[in-house]
């Protein structure tokens, strides 16, 4: 056991105190600047989405209960400040609420855009068995599926549902008149893949946050190994290809801006 | 249709980032400690300063119930200093003036050092380095160490113009300061302007191109452009870029690869 070990277990014990709302609040905010920025989904921030939504609950309680007692006429204390109170609690909550919704519909809209791509990820097709052509049948089963990642689980049911119906709707409006071999989502015949994922190789303006990040250039094109393009260094922001730093980003060493 | 917006914070969520800036301000009134969502928020007790983030003491301003102590960079003097160094200093012709260092960054004077990031750890564990605008680069500062430069912060935009703006009365000569500001301003978006030539290094692999300094509403506004250029020089690129990774599997297959030769290649581009 080291001393970053020890300093981490001192850090995680105290979830409930105020310095960890500072934290959760500002791991957020970088998580939504990160969501808008990057062209792919983001593993989902379960844990840290599961304090937040506590938190915000329990103050829309205190809310209550101020706003409660400020509509008494009959207030055994006078308090000047309540109103002032009030509206820095609400103006508060209703910043974290904004970030937490633009953070939800930033990821509907990657999720909607790329959705069979996203299924096939989960769940990936079972090539074993191309029995029926019908544009539904392309839909992935999710029965075996036990972790979502990177969406969360409301996310995949969202996006199934989404799918199935998509799929409905393009079989009864037009895929019904082709040839049954024609009528799939998910069609790859030569070579080509009909699914459309994002597109890894976008820039992003990443700030490094560590002494030294290597851009590096993932295996492809025959090249069987990563290889390291140019170094940034601490403080530096840089428009960088997201496929380069996008495992410094999972480990922290760099942020999205 | 879920999201109407573009990839990459807009303007208007940049004012909102900002907004979360930390500033020093001197409270007219008495209120009791609050716990926000944001984190705890102190008390404020007249005449003591208290540093709050800057949406609640706009909010507080506006109310007449505090006033707000300008940060240092935010004063005419400080800012004609930056505009020099942005306008004749011969290093920084086609750069951003130096940002201020992040915890652990040696600052300027002592370049030589080794840059020393300490984490914090994230409830689940991860490492987690502070930036703005959860620095303190807008507050007060009682003692400015000699010799330092004075920097702008990422926010500097936004966050003197909100000044400016919302609490004019309490910063130093305002006309003056906005003026400067917006000679700022022209100067560091011609250098943007000025430095679409190198675009090209961070449309290959492994290859980018540094903005160290540059402000976040530069950012906001250069983003569309900048990643519009650099996607369609990739897409126009992307044969070439094939075949030289091919060529480049074929040496290594032969054994005689050396990762440094290809990041020369690529500076060359």
């Amino acid at each position: 056991m080291d001393i970053d070990d020890i300093l981490a277990s001192v850090d995680r014990n105290d979830a409930s105190s105020p310095e960890s709302a500072a934290l959760d609040h500002q791991l957020l905010t970088r998580f939504w600047v990160a969501e808008r920025g990057v062209s792919e989904l983001l593993p989902w921030p379960g844990a840290l989405m599961a304090r937040i939504t506590d938190r915000v609950r329990k103050q829309i309680e205190t809310i209550e209960d101020l706003a409660a007692s400020s509509a008494d006429p009959h207030p055994p204390t006078n308090n000047p400040t309540l109103n002032l109170k009030l509206s820095i609690l609400q103006t508060d909550l209703a910043r974290t609420q904004y970030l937490i919704r633009s953070v939800l519909r930033q990821r509907l809209s990657k999720l909607t855009s790329h959705s069979m791509h996203y299924l096939l990820r989960i769940a990936p097709a079972d090539p074993s068995q191309p029995t029926t052509q019908q544009p539904e049948d392309s839909i992935p089963d999710l029965a075996s599926v036990t972790d979502p990642s990177p969406l969360s689980s409301q996310e995949l049911a969202f996006l199934h549902a989404h799918q199935s119906l998509l799929a409905g709707h393009y079989g009864a409006s037009f895929l019904s008149s082709f040839p049954p071999q024609l009528r799939r989502l998910d069609d790859n015949a030569g070579g080509t893949s009909m699914v459309q994922g994002p597109d890894a190789r976008e820039v992003v303006f990443v700030r490094c946050l560590v002494d030294e990040v290597r851009v590096v250039v993932p295996p492809g094109d025959g090249v069987e190994v990563e290889t390291f393009g140019t170094s940034m260094r601490i403080g530096d922001v840089w428009v960088v290809r997201w496929e380069g730093i996008r495992g410094a980003w999972e480990r922290g060493d760099v942020e999205v801006l | 249709m879920a999201f109407p917006l573009p990839r990459g914070i807009t303007p208007p969520e940049i004012s909102f980032l900002a907004e979360m800036e930390m500033v020093t301000i001197l409270p007219r009134q008495r209120l009791e400690g609050l716990e926000l969502l944001s984190g705890p928020a102190e008390p404020l007790l007249p005449p003591r300063r208290t540093t709050l983030p800057l949406w609640l003491a706009l909010l507080l301003k506006r109310q007449r119930r505090a006033n707000i102590l300008p940060p240092s960079w935010l004063h005419p003097e400080s800012l004609s200093l930056i505009l020099d160094i942005e306008t004749q200093h011969h290093e920084y012709q086609h750069a951003f003036s130096p940002p201020p260092p992040l915890p652990g960054q040696p600052s300027l004077r002592d370049r030589g050092k080794r840059p020393v990031a300490t984490p914090r750890y994230t409830p689940d564990g991860g490492r987690y380095f502070p930036a703005p605008p959860f620095l303190p680069q807008n507050v007060t500062q009682d003692h400015i160490a000699a010799g330092e430069p004075p920097s702008l912060p990422f926010h500097w935009l936004e966050v003197g113009t909100m000044l400016l703006d919302a609490a004019s009365d309490d910063l130093v000569d305002p006309d003056q300061t906005r003026r400067l500001l917006k000679e700022l301003r022209e100067v560091r978006t011609a250098k943007i302007r000025s430095g679409v030539d190198v675009l090209d290094a961070a449309a290959s692999g492994g290859g980018g191109v540094a903005l160290t300094g540059v402000g976040a509403m530069e950012i906001g506004e250069g983003r569309g452009f900048i990643s519009g250029v650099v996607d369609g020089l990739r897409k126009i690129g992307a044969s070439k870029e094939q075949a030289r990774r091919e060529q480049m599997a074929e040496d290594m297959a032969n054994g005689g690869y050396d990762a440094t030769q290809d990041d020369e290649d690529d500076m060359e581009f």
